[in-house]
């Protein structure tokens, strides 16, 4: 799910940054750290705006100004139970990866309709219930996540095609 | 599916079971109490300052909580019950096997398998532990999975009559090469590369190590025929790539090799998934069974587990002198027949060249497995590697030099025009190509398949007919037919090699003997008449080995070139193309060691040495000349004079001759004093008496002495001892021919009884002497110094070394020099033949 969310960062600038339009390379340099990466059980997708950007404090021993910035962005928080849209990426004989925006989602051959059989002979092999379901590298599914897990920086799902309105998306 | 429970050896047994809190058919969660039980313990009581304790028994009741999660079926135990030790306490059904993990959650029911509790002993991630899938590591199935998939796999696969076929990439179906060189040749028509590389295909790549090779061109030349060979043998096999380059290479190659992904699907592993730097391994896709599997790879080592299923393919290589670019992980190969036809290696990235690849084998140790700081290394190894490609362009260098070599040639011959300003039209042939496309193995490659297929389809049927009747159907393994399949190609073949592997090693160890092996040839360490091919290295000829085996008609000296073709037509080839020749190879004529025949024979005739203890000496591998004149003479008197005991002698000889039997060659100079003429060995003592004057280095050789464990006596009884030293150095030289100088004094030396030494020494004395005059000073030094260099670039050394010393000696009795002499014994033997070559 998508959340507006307030969120705030240290960003330390260089002394050679220090000047007039200091306050934009804040924000600047926020948004190349911070935009697309896994904060946790989140991803941050897009920083909307800063709304406060605290004065600079220059910090004993390097010189560096550090600022601490108060930002709203837009967070992706996938949870358990959500149904995405996903790209298939790679088919086997256990199940399916597909990709969910940043998150890796595998979908194994037991939460796979029962109909929907492996194909190993098909090139590239495939998910197919030889009719309108056929699963393969760039398919486009909906998924059901029923597992989540996350490291640093990291995040993992499960999902499942099993139930109404799940698998293929028609084009 | 049902899983029973044990209790766990963690509870304080005996317990008793008070009561069971649930019952058949109930849902029971992880870390739900299940029962409580009660078992005593000791309890320390009392006034433990006044040290007035004692123990009571004490009862006390716990609880055992579920380390799993489902529907409990049956209890095992029943209230009241008294347990003693570990046993079986329920059937759970469980609500999930968790059979398919991925990144620690089951891929079933979406739980954190890296979660872990006081209830369950066994961590849940140990219950996937397989890795089975080509292009995840990080999806792990269980054994049961696993095996269910495996079946299916067989059965698909029977059902169209098809085995599995790993294939490797490098230099096994292709070679690949990122010098820049190949992509200014495609572009230049008027190169004498062009037609050659005008079909190689090249990608660029993005993920490679950072720096130079950073997003370089990757030139990929397919083996000749190769995409008839892939698709005809598609029909028989299905095709796995499994190749020791990265994903993003792999995949590169794949795409070129099969662009509509028809022949390899998604099959494809590389090191990325691998999960071991240095060695490949079936397992890794067919963990339960490599029934069906086979393998085609030019690296026999990296299959350390499948070397049943592997059949190994002759690498290729088309650009010269690369090898493999994605190697650099991998221990030096040891394995390469190089051909006869002397190939400049040019070592274009510390990959193995062709040629003298062995010089740095020091700096590759065996890679220490799982060792994080090695394989980090080894990747700047590799990097480095693809960069000095890149740098140095080692293809560049080659062309260079070949048309240095044709201007050279041309020169000679014609006061034409440069070669390199000429127009290629009007002269063709004036530059010579590097690169040549005249690779043949597919076409044997593919008959091998196809008959394995066709052979393992027969003992199929033949299996599925056995078992309608017994109903014990057992999938035949093609590993058991391919290796009968193989061990017919040279059955009833002997093959000795010389000059092929490094000295120290059993033969039987190297990749070259295993493969021997498997062909069904008998592997021989020394020249006996059951041999009946003799390999010799082109490189390294004239080696003691050879020198025996000419002497057997019987045997069959060929070159390596007919090892390697009969490993790629999985035949014992016919021999006459390969049969190696003195002449052909710049050795010294045979005419010439004629010449010296003559001497020989007039030398030794009158007292007729024994036999044994004359050639042995006369093997000594640097003798060259005398070692072949007395060849030619000892000969003779097989035939003439010794025909009574020809045969039993000859076979003591080859004995004697042996590289690698040291006891053999103890024996040997107490033998020859059987037939000893110990009066003659007096005369010549009184005569070396009589003659020794040269007290001067008696100080110098005292040291030599001393090794031998003698003390050394002063005046002419020191003299006469001296010389026979050196004598019979002279002797053990001939004795021991396939080893090294030094190792070889030193080695038979130590272990033998002074008596002995003493009567071989009396022997030796005798033996010399009636030969003296044979030895041709010259001419010797000069062979030696020739072939000590010819084998200087690789340890490999195949007994040639000591012949400088030997030599040495030689020339300096001659010369009657004594004193010399002495200097010169003392002194290493490597110096000594830098003086003398």
């Amino acid at each position: 799910m998508f959340f507006l969310h307030n969120l705030e960062r240290r960003v330390t600038l260089h002394p050679s940054y220090f000047g007039r339009n200091m306050h934009d390379l804040v924000t600047t340099k926020l948004v190349k750290d911070v935009e697309g990466t896994c904060a946790g059980d989140y991803y941050i997708i897009a920083i909307m705006d800063t709304f406060d950007v605290s004065e600079g404090l220059v910090l004993p021993g390097s010189g560096l100004a550090e600022f601490t910035v108060g930002y709203r962005a837009v967070v992706w928080r996938p949870f358990k139970g959500e149904v995405v849209d996903a790209i298939a990426s790679s088919v086997n004989p256990h199940g399916f990866f597909a990709q969910a925006g940043p998150l890796r989602l595998f979908v194994s051959a037991h939460l796979i309709p029962d109909e929907i059989k492996y194909d190993a002979n098909a090139t590239p092999p495939q998910f197919t219930n030889n009719a309108d379901m056929v699963i393969e590298p760039s398919t486009h599914l909906r998924v059901k996540i029923i597992g989540l897990r996350t490291e640093v920086g990291e995040m993992w799902a499960i999902g499942s095609i099993n139930g109404d309105f799940l698998g293929c998306l028609q084009a | 599916m049902s899983k029973t429970l044990r209790l766990g050896p963690r509870l304080r047994y005996p317990i008793t079971i008070v009561n069971l809190l649930k019952q058949p058919g109930d849902a029971v969660k992880k870390q739900q109490p299940l029962f409580r039980y009660s078992y005593k313990w000791m309890k320390e009581v009392g006034d433990a300052i006044r040290d007035d304790t004692w123990e009571e028994e004490q009862t006390s009741s716990a609880t055992f909580d579920s380390p799993t999660e489902g529907d409990l079926k049956q209890w095992l135990i029943k209230e009241g019950q008294v347990i003693r030790a570990d046993c079986p306490g329920l059937v759970v059904k469980e609500a999930c096997g968790h059979e398919i993990q991925f990144q620690g959650m089951c891929g079933i029911c979406g739980k954190d398998m890296t979660e872990v509790s006081w209830a369950s002993e066994t961590r849940d991630t140990d219950r996937a532990p397989i890795s089975m899938v080509h292009d995840q590591t990080s999806l792990t199935v269980s054994k049961t999975q696993a095996q269910r998939t495996e079946n299916e796999l067989q059965k698909r696969l029977l059902q169209s009559r098809k085995l599995t076929l790993v294939v490797d990439l490098d230099q096994t179906i292709i070679h690949a090469c990122i010098d820049p060189t190949v992509g200014e040749w495609q572009k230049d028509p008027t190169n004498p590369n062009y037609e050659s590389v005008k079909n190689v295909k090249a990608f660029q790549l993005n993920d490679g190590p950072r720096g130079v090779a950073h997003q370089c061109w990757y030139y990929i030349k397919m083996r000749p025929r190769l995409e008839e060979f892939l698709r005809r043998i598609a029909t028989m096999y299905e095709l796995h790539v499994y190749t020791m380059g990265t994903r993003a290479y792999a995949e590169g190659v794949a795409r070129i090799v099969d662009p509509e992904r028809k022949l390899f699907g998604n099959r494809v592993i590389s090191r990325d998934e691998n999960g071991n730097m240095f060695a490949k391994s079936l397992q890794r896709l067919f963990p339960v069974s490599t029934n069906m599997v086979v393998i085609i790879d030019d690296r026999a080592d990296v299959w350390p587990k499948n070397r049943s299923n592997l059949i190994k393919v002759s690498p290729y290589d088309f650009f010269r002198g690369i090898g493999d670019i994605n190697s650099s992980f991998l221990p030096k190969r040891q394995d390469i027949i190089t051909p006869a036809a002397d190939i400049p290696a040019v070592n274009g990235n510390g990959a193995p060249p062709v040629g003298g690849k062995k010089a740095k084998e020091g700096e590759a140790a065996a890679p220490a497995e799982g060792d994080l700081a090695v394989t980090q290394l080894q990747v700047e190894e590799q990097k480095r590697a693809l960069e000095k490609q890149m740098m140095d362009r080692p293809l560049q260098l080659l062309q260079l030099k070949q048309d240095k070599e044709d201007e050279e040639a041309e020169k000679a011959t014609t006061q034409s025009e440069n070669s390199q300003d000429a127009p290629p039209s009007s002269q063709p042939q004036t530059r010579h190509q590097v690169l040549r496309d005249d690779d043949d193995e597919l076409e044997y490659l593919e008959q091998h398949l196809t008959r394995l297929h066709k052979v393992y389809f027969e003992e199929h049927d033949r299996e599925l007919q056995d078992a309608a009747a017994t109903d014990d159907f057992q999938l035949p393994d093609v590993g058991r037919t391919l290796s009968t399949l193989k061990r017919r190609a040279m059955r009833g073949v002997t093959v000795a090699l010389t000059g092929m592997i490094p000295n120290g090693v059993t033969v039987e160890d190297t990749e070259i003997g295993q493969q021997l092996r498997s062909f069904g040839a008998t592997v021989a360490s020394r020249i006996t008449r059951d041999v009946t091919h003799l390999v010799v290295n082109t490189l390294r000829p004239m080696t003691d080995k050879w020198r025996q085996a000419r002497r057997i008609p019987s045997i069959k000296i060929v070159n390596q070139d007919w090892l390697a073709a009969c490993f790629s037509q999985w035949a014992t080839v016919d021999e006459t193309p390969y049969l190696f020749s003195v002449a052909s190879n710049g050795a010294p004529a045979p005419a010439v060691e004629e010449a010296s025949d003559p001497d020989v024979a007039s030398g030794s005739d009158e007292d007729a040495p024994p036999k044994g203890i004359k050639r042995l000496r006369l093997k000594a591998p640097t003798l060259k000349l005398v070692g072949v004149g007395g060849d030619t003479q000892e000969l003779d008197g097989d035939e003439s004079d010794d025909e009574d005991d020809g045969e039993d002698e000859l076979e003591a000889e080859f004995n004697n001759l042996a590289p690698d039997a040291l006891e053999d060659g103890q024996l040997s100079p107490i033998d020859g004093l059987k037939s000893f003429n110990w009066g003659s060995v007096d005369e010549e003592l009184d005569e070396f008496l009589a003659s020794g004057s040269d007290d001067d280095d008696d100080d110098e050789d005292e040291d030599e002495d001393e090794d031998e464990g003698m003390t050394d006596a002063d005046g002419p009884a020191a003299t006469r001892k001296r010389k026979f030293d050196a004598d019979e150095d002279k002797e053990e030289g001939g004795t021991d021919s396939e080893v090294p100088s030094s190792q070889e004094t030193a080695g038979s030396r130590s272990g033998r009884t002074s008596q002995a030494k003493r009567l071989r020494r009396t022997k030796s004395a005798r033996g010399t002497s009636s030969l003296r005059n044979q030895y041709v000073s010259d001419v010797d030094g000069e062979e030696a110094g020739k072939q000590k260099k010819s084998s200087l670039p690789t340890p490999q050394v195949t007994g040639d070394e000591d012949g400088g010393e030997l030599n040495g000696l030689d020339a300096e009795m001659e010369a009657e020099m004594e004193a010399e002499l002495m200097a010169e014994f003392e002194a290493a033997p490597g110096i000594m033949v830098e003086e003398k070559g």
